[in-house]
């Protein structure tokens, strides 16, 4: 028996992620009904931070972008009114790249960028701006084009240089953990322009910020949040959802469910669909999750100087071969931790520097992270000779740590991987076989990072909105 | 001569799905962009599910005349009609 059924709610959302804070935003200003449930004791997802030691760490998401003049994230922080509440610095360069034989930075002037690229590799004059004015001002059709082609294609057509071509991919790779051969050209587009291009802005205080700062205008418009709420079951009648039970016993009745989980959670868990659509599930199973990753955290104190860039995005470089790096990357061991990424904290207070690897399982990580971590900071102290002085904290999160606190399917990183035989598969954000359910996280296949999600949650938001405008829901 | 009703009523179905919207509110003239909200990345989705659903090739050069249901409709019927002549 449910202990209660007698809250009826417009909309249930699984997951407190930025997609379903988003998502729940929309729908609680526009007068719904709306419940959150989040399994975590705070919202986020990998959008967090935590402190220790007094020192703010954020746990994954360490830099947003999408927040240009005509960007998702700002048209969504401005249609909710919460711009003016966050003060957010753009860190300028976002991203610098450091290859072997030279330095890239990636500033908020994209004409220095060009410049900087066009000097340091000799392209065709011209060629540069060229892709980036593409990229960035697609005419509707030009994208459509582009679901047939790696982001190797795209760059095929642009460039001759195999080290441009290389310092191009590299933000694709540590973003995205696919090579230019095997990530879509579409989503490889995205991060270039969403995260690198317009990217380096982080809010004061810390990433979790954004999601705090979603999640009291959620409940400002009259939603309701409940953290620490482990969501057991979506009900389903027929093939109409009906609400969520939660691990409490508690049944909420609802009238649509959004899930911001995984698409493995969603239908193999929640849904249980592995008796009753086992051609569905059984191909979803036969698809290639994103690696996962490996992220040392350093607390430092307060006389060390790097010499980086603080607020910067540092992404080394070992070598120009990216498709080898990815296949280095899926059998990472402590003996090759070759390239990653560095980002010293605004503050100066703290480094937090991540690198691709596979899930493996939970006990490899229990018996190998010290071992990592080491490792990882030996592999710094090349580039910061006496930086072991000066840490007071260290920590990390393994794959098995990215799982426990997000619950993401193999504690992956960028939901499914990016390819073009798994890229906008309409079933994950909307499947045709159950009314009233809809996906919006980076599972779905569409979109990554913060700009990818926040569209998502938007558009998820506007799907069930306009069903209501329509008298249908 | 009209065009096979059973083809426009599967790609009105992947349209309708994508787009978020019902089946009965969209027809043969339904504009995608005007009408549909169709954004850059629902074209993607609905240009890959009808390859799918039809096991065709859209060519880049038909990509633009898709902006209503009834082009798409025939951009995939003339594609159709041209794999059955290779056979």
């Amino acid at each position: 028996m449910f202990k209660s059924e007698n809250s009826i709610y417009d909309v249930v959302i699984i997951g407190a992620g930025i997609g379903g804070l988003v998502c729940g935003c929309y729908l609680a200003q526009a007068g719904m009904k709306v419940l959150i449930a989040e399994q975590h004791s705070k919202p986020g997802g990998y959008c967090t931070s935590f402190r220790r030691k007094g020192i703010t760490f954020d746990a994954a998401a360490h830099s947003f972008g999408g927040f240009r003049k005509d960007g998702i994230v700002r048209k969504v922080f401005g249609d909710l009114e919460i711009t003016g509440r966050l003060k957010i610095t753009r860190y300028d360069p976002s991203d610098i790249i450091i290859t072997p034989d030279c330095t890239v930075k990636f500033y908020s002037d994209m004409e220095r960028t060009i410049e900087e690229l066009e000097n340091a590799f000799k392209e065709y004059p011209g060629r540069v701006k060229e892709f980036f004015t593409f990229l960035l001002n697609p005419a509707q059709n030009s994208f459509i084009s582009m679901r047939a082609w790696t982001y190797k294609d795209l760059l095929d057509r642009y460039f001759s240089s195999p080290q441009l071509k290389s310092v191009l991919s590299f933000p694709i790779f540590g973003n995205g953990a696919l090579p230019p051969s095997r990530i879509s050209a579409f989503i490889g587009a995205k991060i270039l322009t969403e995260f690198i291009l317009d990217g380096g802005y982080y809010p004061d205080g810390g990433m979790q910020c954004l999601p705090d700062i979603l999640a009291a205008r959620f409940q400002e418009y009259g939603g309701t949040l409940l953290c620490s709420t482990f969501v057991e079951k979506i009900r389903v009648k027929g093939n109409k959802v009906m609400g969520v039970v939660v691990r409490q016993g508690d049944y909420f009745a609802a009238k649509c469910v959004v899930s911001n989980c995984d698409t493995v959670q969603t239908f193999c868990r929640l849904l249980n669909l592995g008796s009753t659509n086992r051609d569905f599930v059984g191909k979803m199973r036969s698809m290639i999750p994103s690696l996962s990753m490996f992220v040392l955290y350093l607390g430092l104190d307060g006389k060390f100087n790097s010499g980086l860039c603080p607020g910067s995005n540092m992404w080394y470089l070992p070598s120009y071969d990216i498709e080898s790096m990815y296949l280095v990357a899926m059998r990472r061991n402590m003996k090759n931790l070759n390239e990653y990424m560095l980002r010293v904290s605004p503050d100066r207070r703290n480094i937090v520097a991540f690198t691709h690897t596979p899930y493996r399982n939970e006990s490899y990580w229990v018996k190998n992270k010290v071992k990592f971590m080491e490792a990882f900071i030996k592999k710094l102290s090349l580039i910061m000779p006496d930086i072991a002085e000066h840490i007071i904290y260290k920590d990390a999160a393994t794959p098995a740590t990215l799982y426990r606190y997000t619950l993401n399917y193999r504690g992956a990183a960028y939901g499914w991987e990016s390819i073009l035989s798994q890229l906008a598969l309409p079933d994950f954000r909307k499947p045709s076989f159950i009314d009233g359910l809809y996906l919006c996280g980076h599972w779905v296949t569409q979109g990554l990072g913060i700009p990818g999600v926040t569209y998502l949650g938007y558009d998820t938001a506007r799907q069930i909105i306009s069903k209501k405008n329509r008298g249908l829901l | 001569m009209g065009l096979p009703k059973s083809i426009e009523m599967d790609i009105i179905s992947i349209i309708a799905e994508v787009a978020g919207v019902e089946e009965d509110e969209i027809n043969s003239g339904s504009k995608l962009v005007e009408d549909l909200e169709i954004d850059s990345i629902k074209a993607i989705e609905i240009v890959v599910a009808i390859e799918k659903k039809f096991n065709i090739r859209i060519r880049d050069e038909d990509v633009p005349k898709i902006t209503t249901v009834n082009q798409a409709t025939e951009v995939v019927n003339s594609l159709l009609d041209q794999s059955a002549s290779d056979v």
